[in-house]
């Protein structure tokens, strides 16, 4: 097909969306429906598996000794434990570190209490291994590996929250996969409709092209066109609203779910969302709508 | 130009529509097929767009064997065919420019070519002053023309016309056939289906007799003869 053609039959497209105008609405609304939930779900499903690595960041494992250890022993179970690969950081706090920070924490505004302790640390047997693994996969095996070293009094973890988390993503990405399957070919057979009614209003039409020499993809370039673009425009559509909305709906979550804004820093920005969903679902909205007019195209436009 | 070798075409039950027919049409020929419906007329017609396959027989135009056209040539084919119904065929929805630039659209011209060619054939079919009008604004006779124009804007080598004066008063239909003649005499070869007895004997051209399938007559300046 010649330049000529092709911007012939993109105007074509083009008019023939308004041509059967209710049919492009209900095809266009369709897809923003199920671009939009596309879109709410991927950015749920990034937002969420942030918030998995920051608190993966976070949590560690506290390994504790025997009494009375030696230094050199501890520092032995130190080599150890880094030795291992799955071992991102590792690090020392002594007795008196560990009561420092107990201090601060707790006798900020009464320092006069920890007096009493002067002389006489209570945790004196509190000095401690904080070991960070590279996955939260890896938690387990490292953890059983201190238990076994020799000198290890105790060894606590918190990987519980972390695969609480990760199942509710994994859940959550499985249930938002289903539900876009299902309007995705909602919206397939919702172009593929429009198209085949554009095709049998203009019937006549066709029959003239083909009489007066059209070539195949010049008769069938306007719908392939028309469907790619109700594809485009229901893509469009939730996407604006939601680059306007993503902020504004986040500080309402931020707000509601105060547990979330000590973490909030650490979820991703609008534009790091968009990085993705933008092309995806652009891509997916165009790709639905060249799918569904190329079936109906195929099937009921015999050139 | 136009060969048919014992071309015979029967429809999925009973009597063949055409019948063993063989006739020979020169580069620059105006020919009138004429006889009752059911003769076989219309089908020849389809037969010679490509529109239907011959059942047996060999069809060729232009050198080009029919039968063996791949589904891929049939365009390029057509393109070199023009084609006039007695139903008109226009877009209803479009105006007289662009019914007629249609057909250079789907050939892929340039709008400039458009452009050119297609006041010139409006002027040549009279009706350069029409061009923004709607195919229901026109008489039978002037969308008649416009379908002309659009059959011939991309200069075909032959031009087939069946039966286009079937839905035309008398005067529009010898204004029609005149039209036609002056398309043959500036080289394009003219196969008109009809049955109007005036107007054949009128012109005094080739005619073809058709009667159940089978060509009864071929007479050179002949006339209309009922069988």
């Amino acid at each position: 097909m010649s330049i000529s053609s092709f911007f012939y039959n993109v105007r074509q497209g083009i008019k023939n969306i308004f041509r059967n105008s209710m049919f492009s609405l209900a095809s266009i609304a369709t897809m923003t429906a199920c671009i939009f939930l596309f879109a709410v779900f991927f950015a749920v499903i990034i937002n969420v598996r942030s918030l998995v690595t920051s608190v993966e960041e976070e949590v560690g494992i506290t390994v504790l000794f025997d009494e009375g250890i030696k230094d050199e022993k501890i520092k032995e179970i130190g080599d150890a434990i880094a030795s291992r690969e799955e071992v991102k950081e590792i690090k020392f706090t002594s007795a008196e570190e560990a009561w420092e920070n107990f201090q601060k924490e707790y006798f900020k505004d009464h320092p006069e209490y920890a007096e009493t302790f002067k002389k006489d640390n209570p945790l004196s047997s509190s000095a401690s291994y904080t070991v960070r693994v590279r996955s939260v996969e890896e938690q387990a095996a490292v953890v059983e590996y201190i238990r076994g070293l020799e000198g290890v009094r105790e060894v606590n973890q918190s990987a519980d929250a972390i695969e609480t988390l990760k199942s509710f993503n994994r859940m959550l990405t499985y249930v938002s996969i289903a539900i876009i399957l299902v309007l995705l070919v909602i919206s397939v057979f919702l172009i593929a409709n429009t198209i085949n009614i554009g095709i049998s209003v203009r019937r006549e039409e066709i029959g003239i092209m083909k009489l007066i020499g059209a070539t195949d993809s010049f008769v069938r370039t306007p719908f392939i066109v028309e469907g790619a673009i109700l594809g485009l425009i229901g893509a469009g559509i939730p996407l604006l609203i939601l680059y306007f909305a993503y902020d504004w709906l986040m500080g309402k979550l931020l707000a509601k779910f105060g547990i979330l804004s000590s973490i909030s820093g650490s979820l991703p920005t609008m534009h790091q969302v968009f990085q993705y969903v933008m092309p995806v679902g652009l891509a997916l909205g165009v790709g639905i709508g060249l799918i569904g007019s190329i079936i109906t195209v195929r099937r009921h436009l015999d050139v | 130009m136009i060969d048919l070798d014992c071309v015979t075409k029967i429809y999925s039950k009973g009597q063949p529509a055409v019948n063993e027919v063989t006739f020979h049409i020169d580069r620059g020929e105006f020919v009138f097929v004429v006889g009752d419906s059911g003769s076989g007329k219309s089908t020849l017609v389809r037969l010679l767009l490509k529109e239907l396959e011959p059942t047996s027989g060999v069809i060729t135009v232009n050198d080009k064997v029919l039968n063996t056209m791949t589904h891929r040539a049939i365009p390029k084919y057509r393109r070199s065919v023009g084609v006039v119904f007695q139903d008109f065929r226009l877009l209803e929805d479009r105006n007289v420019y662009e019914n007629v630039a249609f057909a250079m659209r789907a050939m892929g011209y340039w709008n400039r070519s458009i452009r050119k060619r297609v006041p010139e054939v409006l002027r040549q079919v009279g009706l350069a002053e029409k061009y923004k009008s709607l195919p229901g604004e026109l008489s039978g006779g002037e969308q008649q023309r416009v379908a002309i124009a659009r059959a011939i804007v991309n200069k075909p080598d032959i031009l087939l016309a069946d039966e286009p004066t079937g839905n035309l008063d008398p005067s529009n239909s010898l204004d029609i056939v005149y039209l036609l003649d002056d398309i043959n005499k500036r080289g394009t070869t003219v196969l008109m289906v009809t049955h109007n007895r005036e107007l054949v004997n009128k012109f005094r051209k080739r005619v073809i007799t058709m009667k159940r399938g089978i060509i009864v007559h071929d007479e050179e300046e002949g006339e209309y003869i009922e069988y």
